[in-house]
């Protein structure tokens, strides 16, 4: 993974009260020098790696559960990508995908924080004949 | 440790192993390095033509190329993974869409490489993202 440059991808989670500008604003009001862009679903910070961590860290102190990040592999504004300069957007499809899917994962990091454990789901077992007979001449 | 996630571009399985205190290895970083080395400049293509040749690492030459070129991505990281998380019965439009013969050789080099690998359920529902969550982390946790 570079070092020197890290462009990561906030997004918010639909169950969340939280805004792309709220989190955006956030982001600036630590101070930390790095480029945000606000996005429909969220925010791209970019910057040098340890700064972008430290970013996430302090985002994750006050929405644990309700944003989520992922690295983006073109920087911001990159040409190829951007749709101010008619780049395409071949990752979109994938995020709208993800953010359906964000409410639960959301509600299921909630519950595992107050202590939801994993319980394995009961093994199926094939029916025996004689059951299968009994249900036959019922029917 | 380094964790190999499947779909390797999911944001919530990247976010979860990083979360869990484990580093996600995902084709963003694979398509990060290329980008930053001035090696790809022509979209859609992700990968160079040398790429292609390593591919043939994975995937012979009767393997149709696309497969061969999302392998060339997916095979060192597979190579370098100490774990990885595989999420099953995803909808179509989920993950790398295009090609499930990728998605069926990147499950036989898992299962190749003999490295811990959690399956793990699309949760369809609040009741069934708990369990998934739980195991998720049960199984980073277990890996240190």
């Amino acid at each position: 993974m570079s070092e020197a440059r890290e462009t990561r991808l906030f997004m918010i989670s639909p169950r969340s009260m939280l805004t792309p500008d709220q989190l955006v604003r956030m982001v600036h009001a630590f101070g930390e020098g790095a480029l945000v862009k606000e996005t429909c679903y969220g925010c791209l910070v970019e910057g040098p790696r340890d700064l972008v961590l430290r970013i996430r860290d302090k985002v994750r102190e006050d929405y644990r559960n309700e944003v989520f990040t992922k690295i983006r592999a073109y920087p911001c504004s990159d040409p190829r990508r951007c749709r101010a300069q008619h780049g395409t957007r071949p990752g979109f499809a994938q995020l709208e995908e993800e953010w359906a899917l964000l409410a639960k994962v959301q509600h299921g990091l909630d519950q595992v924080d107050k202590g939801a454990k994993y319980v394995a789901p009961a093994e199926k077992k094939r029916i025996s004949v004689n059951d299968f007979k009994k249900i036959c001449e019922v029917e | 440790m380094k964790v190999f996630i499947d779909p390797p571009n999911s944001l919530v399985l990247f976010d979860l192993v990083e979360r869990f205190g484990h580093e996600p290895l995902s084709t963003m970083a694979a398509i990060q390095e290329r980008v930053d080395n001035i090696e790809v400049d022509m979209p859609p293509m992700n990968v160079t033509l040398d790429d292609v040749v390593r591919g043939l690492k994975y995937a012979g030459v009767e393997v149709p190329s696309g497969v061969r070129g999302r392998l060339a991505m997916w095979g060192p990281l597979i190579e370098e993974a100490d774990a990885a998380i595989v999420m099953d019965d995803c909808p179509y439009s989920f993950g790398c869409v295009g090609c499930e013969r990728s998605n069926l050789m990147v499950k036989y080099l898992l299962k190749r490489r003999g490295i811990p690998v959690l399956h793990v359920s699309y949760p369809e529902d609040d009741a069934q993202a708990v369990s998934f969550v739980a195991q998720t982390k049960e199984f980073l946790e277990g890996l240190r």
